[in-house]
């Protein structure tokens, strides 16, 4: 009954209007980002299987209007545009043309002397964004315009259809990636291009969850000592560890409200970022290709091993309590050095500290392959476990995931112990660290000596 | 009269400072007790050992009869503490943060009500007990946090500058409450103050406190005649001058 009023207590100072709203407002930008990603990937399907061609001719022959004819046959929409001059610019302004192909006096010359011809590509740039380049480019003409020039080539030498095709591709590639023992018929830029896409998600939640929890606690602990009400609820009849059970389990809650809602953000996010493009596309489109490759790769994976199971997953969520329990207890001695709300943020950058490095070690390289010394100390952060335990468990490295699980468990009961012996003492109330003071007891001792 | 309150030989070391040295002195039921002293005297460390916050270095007190260092949950069964600038959960209204502190002393709902109902009328803050405490003057804080301190009717309430932040009014009605609470309920109280006159209207008996030392204790009166003064406040200058001396 007590640790249910403590606990009440607790949920109701951090579960309030401001953190619904800020809760609110996440979730929607999620979904208006995942919906504005979905619009992007529209226009990139919408590109490629419907390809819209812009074209200027100013060679104007028979040739360049044979070419566009074939265009014509190939491609929905051919628009055909006038240049003034070098003056590119000019058919794009007050237009949605994105990119247009200029074919150049001398063209049709060059091509019947069989030399190479030369074609102006003209593209706008109007933002400096990822996705901004692929969409409405000139490179789909091009392309369609070499092929119509080869087959022009290929005739005038006297060479079959498939004479041209050996020439074009004298050797096929087969790719195949190999994964511990496993060996599957794909790329490795669409492996690595999905499992980027896979695991954008749940370091995301870590650095989240970890940085929310934190917060929650040292700000528990820490308001409760500098509004004075510390003392008032330590002198009632409840043991202190009640009261810290009551203060970490209302904390984990919060954390978990967060991390579902961030794991429904993001799954909308990527749902509208990779929907369009998973769907009915076909696999040799370029387009595709720049996302990453993300198409048929299901069954290669699954042949690689890098699926993963349900028991896979309940370890991830094992090892991510546990991470979440090492914080809460990290928190617990923070929040008792706290004594004003300045040092209460900087209270926050410690943990900061140890959830930004393994987060980006572990986005740029594989912590397991770095030199000893290196690896030693990315390794004793005990956060790095947790941001690599899913390509740990992808890649069969099931040594490490045990090796770092037991790591966080040890650091866990090691934190937790000294976290509860300093609730448990006098230190609670009268420790504290001022930065930049020389004698930390003499400004203290005022309170305390009284 | 029994003993509600027995302090024998408390000591509180921090490092190099001894806060409190051999501190005794007794409390009986319906008593109210008052330390003073200069700051860093001693009083506060003192109430904190009593009140089970801080461990003492050595000696013990025993409060209704369970020690301090031995029984210290059943200890805070049977005290209520109000430290000096004490704050209230500013998100919760008057209303619930009494309904949360009863719900720390008992657990059966009928007597959560009585604790709430009895310090809703000595709070007399009226309808502002629904508004948020952040809302609240610091002599409203104060009021609903004496009234806190009494509802669950502890037999020793310890309260660390009880009038502290009140208006003249309003510290007089909070003495008037104390000198009721222990007339007709038996309550006992232990205070500490710095306002002399405050003490000497209110408490019982006093006792000196300086450099850790407890210098002298006796009934007001009986330190007027000894120390040949006036008022309470020239019988604090006269022991304190005194210790200085010796």
């Amino acid at each position: 009954m007590k640790f249910i009023n403590l606990l009440k207590k607790e949920l109701s100072e951090l579960i309030n209007a401001q953190m619904i709203f800020g809760l609110v407002i996440s979730l929607s930008l999620f979904f208006i980002m995942g919906n504005v990603m979905q619009s992007v990937t529209d226009e990139l399907k919408e590109d490629s299987t419907h390809p819209k061609v812009n074209i200027c001719d100013l060679d104007d022959t028979e040739l360049t209007k044979d070419l566009i004819s074939s265009l014509k046959e190939s491609c929905e929409k051919v628009n055909i545009i006038s240049v003034q001059g070098e003056n590119y610019a000019a058919p794009m302004n007050g237009s949605d043309i994105k990119g247009y192909v200029v074919i150049p006096k001398g063209f049709t010359e060059s091509v019947e002397k069989g030399e190479k011809s030369e074609l102006i590509s003209v593209n706008k740039v109007k933002s400096a964004s990822m996705f901004s380049s692929l969409t409405g480019g000139t490179d789909g003409t091009i392309a369609l315009i070499n092929s119509f020039v080869t087959s022009r080539l290929a005739e005038q030498k006297g060479l079959s259809h498939d004479d041209l095709s050996t020439l074009e591709s004298p050797v096929t590639i087969t790719e195949n990636t190999v994964v511990a023992d496993k060996s599957a018929k794909i790329s490795v830029s669409s492996v690595l291009g999905k499992i980027t896409m896979q695991n954008m998600l749940l370091p995301i939640i870590i650095l989240v969850l970890i940085m929310m929890t934190s917060q929650s606690l040292i700000a528990s602990i820490s308001n409760e000592k500098i509004d004075k009400t510390l003392e008032t609820l330590l002198s009632t009849p409840v043991s202190r560890g009640t009261v810290i059970t009551a203060k970490m389990l209302a904390a984990a809650i919060v954390a978990m409200i967060n991390a579902g809602v961030m794991m429904i953000g993001f799954s909308a996010y990527s749902k509208g970022m990779t929907s369009a493009i998973t769907s009915d596309l076909p696999g040799d489109v370029s387009v595709s290709d720049a996302i990453g490759g993300l198409t048929s790769t299901n069954d290669a994976f699954r042949q690689l091993g890098l699926s993963l199971g349900a028991f896979d997953y309940v370890l991830v969520g094992v090892q991510l309590f546990v991470t979440i329990m090492i914080c809460l207890a990290l928190s617990i001695i923070l929040g008792a050095l706290v004594n004003d709300s300045k040092s209460a943020q900087t209270m926050l950058l410690p943990i900061m500290m140890m959830v930004m490095i393994p987060w980006f070690v572990s986005m740029f390289t594989d912590v397991n392959a770095l030199p000893t010394v290196p690896k030693l100390i990315v390794n004793a952060i005990p956060f790095t476990h947790t941001f690599t335990a899913i390509p740990n468990l992808m890649f069969g490295n099931m040594k490490e995931f045990w090796t770092g699980f037991v790591y966080q468990l040890i650091i866990f009961a090691v934190v937790m112990f000294f976290a509860l012996k300093l609730f448990k003492s006098d230190k609670i109330l009268t420790m504290s660290l001022n930065f930049g003071q020389k004698s930390r007891f003499r400004k203290s001792s005022k309170t305390t000596e009284d | 009269m029994a003993n509600v309150l027995k302090v024998k030989e408390l000591s509180k070391q921090y490092s190099k400072v001894l806060a409190a040295d051999k501190v005794s002195f007794e409390i009986g039921e319906g008593e109210i007790f008052a330390l003073i002293g200069p700051n860093g005297a001693g009083k506060t460390t003192t109430i904190r050992m009593i009140s089970t916050l801080l461990t003492p270095t050595s000696g013990d007190a025993v409060v209704a009869g369970y020690s301090i260092k031995k029984n210290p949950e059943k200890v805070r069964e049977n005290i209520t503490y109000l430290p000096d600038e004490a704050g209230a959960y500013k998100q919760m209204t008057g209303i619930k943060y009494l309904r949360f502190m009863a719900g720390l002393f008992v657990s059966d709902l009928d007597r959560i009500n009585a604790c709430v109902d009895r310090a809703k009328n000595i709070c007399g803050l009226g309808d502002r007990l629904n508004d948020k405490i952040g809302s609240y003057s610091r002599g409203m804080i104060r009021k609903l946090l004496l009234a806190r301190a009494v509802m669950t009717k502890p037999k020793l309430a310890i309260l660390d500058e009880p009038t502290s932040g009140l208006d003249v009014l309003n510290a007089i009605e909070i003495r008037k409450m104390i000198r009721k609470l222990a007339e007709e309920e038996g309550m006992s109280f232990l205070l500490s103050s710095h306002n002399m006159l405050e003490i000497e209207f209110v408490s019982d008996r006093v006792g000196i406190i300086s450099k850790g030392h407890l210098m002298v204790t006796g009934r007001t009166d009986e330190l007027k005649e000894r120390y040949s003064a006036p008022n309470l406040e020239e019988v604090f200058e006269r022991v304190v001058k005194e210790n200085e001396v010796h």
